[in-house]
C-alpha cells in the first residue's frame, strides 16, 4: 500500500521563523559535520602510509581555500554545539514561548560566530 | 519503553556526551591541522588523544546515524528505499569508526 502520510517539515508551506532557520541549519550542519568527520577519518588513516601522502593534505590545508574550509568547519561545529544545547534545554521543557524561541534562535546564530572565534583562538594558543 | 522512545533517549544521551568531545576535538584540530607530519602523528599516538578521538568518532557516528535516520523518516516515503538507506547508514556508522580506530592503534611515531 502506498504511504500517503505527509512529509515533514513543510518548509514550502509554513512562514519562515528564526526557529525554522535554526532547525534546517542544524540538519545541514549535522550532515556537513559527519561528512567532515568521515574525511578526517580518511586523512587520519592516511597517516599510516607515511609522510609523502600527508604533505599533499598539508599543502591543501595551508592554502587560503584550506584555511577557509577549516574555519567553515569550526563554525559548523560551533553551530551544532549551541543548537544541540538549545535542543537539550527545550527537551527539559523550557523555552517554548514564541519570544524565547526567537531569542534562543538568535543566540545560536550569532553565538556560533563568537564561539568560532573563541575556539579558533583557543586552538591556536595550544600550538 | 518502545523503540521510538529508546531511540530518542539514546539520541539525547549521545548528544550530551558529544558536546564536550566536539569542543575537545575542534580545539585540537585547529592546533594540529597545519602542523608537520611528526607533530600530527605525535598527537594521534598519545594514549589520551587516541582514546578521546576514538570516543569522539564512535559517538559522532552513533549520533549522526540516529539523526540522519530521522531525516530519512521525514523525507523518504518509499519503505524499501528507506530501509536500504537506513541499513547503509548503520553499517557505515560501524565500519568507518572501527577501521579508523584499528588504523590509529597501529600508528607509531
Amino acid at each position: 500500500m502506498e504511504n500517503k502520510s505527509p512529509l515533514s517539515p513543510h518548509i514550502q508551506i509554513y512562514r519562515w521563523h528564526i526557529s525554522s532557520l535554526v532547525s534546517i541549519s542544524h540538519r545541514i550542519t549535522g550532515i556537513i559535520n559527519i561528512v567532515a568527520i568521515t574525511l578526517i577519518c580518511i586523512l587520519t588513516s592516511f597517516l599510516i602510509f607515511g609522510e609523502t601522502n600527508y604533505e599533499l593534505i598539508k599543502f591543501f590545508l595551508k592554502s587560503i581555500i584550506g584555511k577557509f574550509v577549516v574555519l567553515g568547519l569550526v563554525w559548523s561545529f560551533s553551530f551544532q554545539i549551541l543548537s544541540e544545547i538549545r535542543h537539550l534545554i527545550m527537551d527539559m521543557g523550557y523555552g517554548y514561548e514564541l519570544q524565547t524561541t526567537r531569542i534562543s534562535g538568535l543566540i545560536v546564530i550569532f553565538g556560533s560566530f563568537i564561539l568560532t572565534i573563541l575556539l579558533y583562538i583557543t586552538g591556536k594558543s595550544l600550538v | 519503553m518502545n523503540i521510538v522512545t529508546k531511540k530518542w533517549v539514546f539520541l539525547k544521551i549521545s548528544s550530551l556526551i558529544l558536546i564536550p568531545l566536539m569542543i575537545w576535538f575542534i580545539i585540537n584540530f585547529i592546533s594540529i591541522y597545519d602542523q608537520s607530519y611528526s607533530e600530527v602523528v605525535r598527537f594521534f599516538t598519545n594514549p589520551i588523544n587516541k582514546l578521546l578521538f576514538s570516543f569522539f568518532i564512535i559517538f559522532a557516528y552513533f549520533f549522526s546515524a540516529l539523526s540522519i535516520s530521522e531525516v530519512f523518516e521525514d523525507y523518504i516515503t518509499d519503505h524499501t528505499i528507506k530501509n536500504v538507506a537506513n541499513r547503509l547508514l548503520f553499517v557505515s556508522a560501524i565500519v568507518i569508526p572501527l577501521l579508523t580506530i584499528i588504523l590509529i592503534l597501529n600508528l607509531n611515531l
